[in-house]
């Protein structure tokens, strides 16, 4: 046995706890999952049958842990883990599943095939076999928390000038954008760029909120490697942030891999050390039009708009119905996608997939569904509140031609706010036929 | 001794095994760690977990069995037949007294059941995707459990079936923990997993709209 294999297997066995041994032995093989996955909706063929996928994994385990399959392996397609088997399942779990979870709530055994999908990445990664440029983004995050000098400077002369477009948008000179400020409630951590620090920025002025802006940034690619260990060192740059500052609540970016590892797993991982909230900028948004902190013009926009539902924010965060109330506060023509919610289909950017320039035909073709999902709306504005969806429907867009805005949630309610100046991107040049320009006074 | 006592305690000693296999196995797995989940609640995980195993579990809840409605009925159909088959195994000293009603309902389960477990065997020969993620041992459980159901339906009526009937039952029972019939146990984990996962961030039950 050679060492990246010892390492994968050591890795698996590292992993088999009550819920992975469950999905390993669970699957009865019924196929019922099939049309749930997106991979299979656009290309039906066996090898993208969650079942057949996680099958893959099943016959490692068979050949180390079943009875019988030591005896007659045939029976039971058991398999010795070698290197050709190993790249071929790292090469499945990183372009060929998102971990979206529609399989799981498809299944009426309610196997978990993306948690065996992350043993296999988490396998890929111990060994070695894991994307590259998965590990080089995870680690250069981990290497900026270690001596945030290197970049802070830069960093806070960006946000000056952000400052300055925000007053202009705001019409306010007293609006600020606080860095590390002491005792604020609300710690936001945006993502990198400024689309995800100028909007929120607004709305926390004008709700005004006692919050100050994180140096870094909420993206953890430790999660899509399946590593616990980079994981949690790229989170801990935010913990101990929150901490030294003295936070009461973290509100993460539209972002969903980073909320519902902050939200779900982080606890878990710092239990002791994690004495705050943890809440999506979506949830904050709803608190403020709810509780009329921020004032928002319901006929702003009266294009047609359809939202989707990230994966890691719907069905695995449970942010379902706040987003859809922050619509119906601003907008006329809200379109639901069917099917939505919890049975939303995915778009095929989750899972680290949009950061995978090897794998983007596969992704473009997986995101067919989602494509004409969005076309049958009839929408012209989508509106998603993850960093990779909008991505990923950014290329779908362009690809199939279906000719619609992609919007953060954040962007249409600052547009709703109407502002005496409006966010990039959303000047009157760019509005739908029909719409109020976003202006204060138009 | 005579031969139908032989296959009675053939298949008793098969039930032994059965149930000895499985705790083994429930064993083995509930002494693996089960990670405890420190997050907040949004939902509550138990009624993900009474989602789980009856709402969740209607035939309407999950597009897939809405779009597979017949294979969905077909395999619970199928499963009725086989634990209504124990049932009969278990209760089969006492046929004699069964009513002739209650014993002619009994055989039209285990048949339905048995026409059931036939036609999953058959689909899972000629139906390309199932074919392609079936195993040696999906072929062979579907097989023998629909003979159980057969045989069991033939025994309640006829007593020269009852030999073959306590021979195919211990069958079936010593194989229930060795090959993919033990997803009987884990199908209770799983379900509880699912619900408790997805009960405790407020997916399931669906949640109300905020207001």
């Amino acid at each position: 046995m050679t060492e990246t294999i010892e390492l994968a297997l050591k890795t698996l066995e590292s992993q088999l706890n009550q819920p992975l041994e469950t999905a390993l032995e669970a699957c009865a093989r019924c196929g019922i999952c099939a049309e749930a996955c997106h991979y299979y909706r656009a290309e039906p063929k066996v090898e993208h049958i969650p079942a057949y996928r996680s099958e893959q994994l099943r016959s490692v385990y068979r050949y180390e842990h079943d009875f019988l399959s030591r005896i007659f392996p045939t029976w039971t397609h058991a398999k010795k883990l070698d290197e050709t088997t190993l790249a071929k399942l790292s090469e499945m779990a990183y372009s060929q599943c998102t971990l979206c979870r529609r399989c799981t709530v498809n299944c009426p055994l309610g196997v978990d095939t993306p948690l065996m999908m992350r043993a296999i990445r988490a396998m890929a990664t111990a060994a070695g076999t894991a994307p590259e440029i998965l590990v080089m983004l995870a680690d250069s995050a981990i290497e900026k928390g270690k001596d945030p000098s290197f970049f802070k400077d830069m960093f806070l002369d960006q946000i000056r000038d952000m400052e300055v477009q925000m007053r202009d948008i705001m019409g306010d000179p007293n609006t600020t954008i606080p860095v590390e400020k002491q005792g604020a409630k609300i710690l936001y951590v945006p993502l990198a760029g400024a689309h995800t620090i100028l909007p929120p920025a607004i709305v926390f002025n004008a709700a005004k909120e006692d919050w100050t802006l994180s140096i870094f940034e909420a993206a953890n690619y430790g999660v899509f490697l399946a590593d616990v260990n980079r994981a949690k060192q790229v989170a801990k740059r935010i913990v101990d942030e929150a901490n030294r500052l003295g936070v009461k609540e973290i509100v993460i970016a539209e972002c969903g891999h980073a909320y519902a590892s902050y939200r779900w797993d982080v606890p878990n991982w710092f239990a002791g050390q994690f004495d705050f909230k943890v809440r999506s900028l979506i949830e904050v948004l709803a608190e403020y039009i709810r509780d009329g902190k921020i004032k928002v013009d319901p006929t702003t926009i009266s294009a047609g708009v359809t939202y989707h539902d990230s994966c890691n924010l719907a069905r695995n965060g449970g942010l379902i119905e706040e987003p859809r109330y922050v619509l119906s506060k601003i907008t006329t023509d809200f379109r639901e996608m069917t099917p939505n919610k919890a049975e939303a289909l995915c778009c095929g950017g989750g899972g680290g997939l949009v950061a995978l320039a090897e794998y983007t035909d596969r992704r473009l073709a997986a995101g067919k569904p989602k494509a004409d999902q969005i076309k049958k709306t009839g929408a012209k504005i989508v509106v998603a509140a993850c960093e990779n969806c909008r991505l990923q429907i950014g290329d779908l867009n362009e690809h199939y031609q279906l000719g619609v805005h992609i919007s953060a949630l954040t962007d249409l309610v600052v547009r709703a706010m109407r502002l005496p100046k409006p966010l990039p991107g959303h000047e009157a040049e760019h509005l739908f036929e029909g719409e109020k320009a976003p202006v204060l006074g138009d | 001794m005579n031969i139908l006592l032989i296959s009675q305690l053939f298949a008793l000693a098969g039930l032994l095994a059965g149930v000895y296999g499985i705790y083994r196995r429930y064993l083995e797995t509930k002494h693996r760690a089960l990670p405890a989940d420190k997050s907040p609640l949004k939902g509550n995980p138990m009624h993900g977990v009474t989602y789980a195993f009856t709402v969740g579990m209607m035939p309407w809840a999950k597009e897939s069995t809405r779009i597979h409605m017949i294979a969905y009925l077909r395999g619970i159909g199928f499963h009725v037949g086989i634990f209504t088959a124990i049932g009969a195994l278990l209760i089969s000293p006492f046929w004699g007294f069964l009513p002739q009603p209650l014993a002619l309902f009994l055989v039209a389960v285990l048949s339905l059941g048995s026409l059931f477990g036939a036609a999953g065997g058959v689909m899972r020969i000629a139906e390309h995707n199932l074919r392609g993620i079936s195993l040696p041992d999906d072929h062979f459980a579907i097989w023998l459990t629909t003979l159980f159901m057969a045989v069991t339906a033939l025994g309640v009526q006829n007593e020269a079936m009852r030999v073959p009937m306590y021979i195919i039952a211990g069958m079936t029972l010593i194989y229930v923990p060795l090959g993919k019939i033990r997803h009987c146990l884990y199908f209770f984990f799983s379900r509880t997993f699912f619900g408790k996962f997805f009960g405790r961030r407020a997916v399931f039950p669906h949640p109300e709209p905020v207001k």
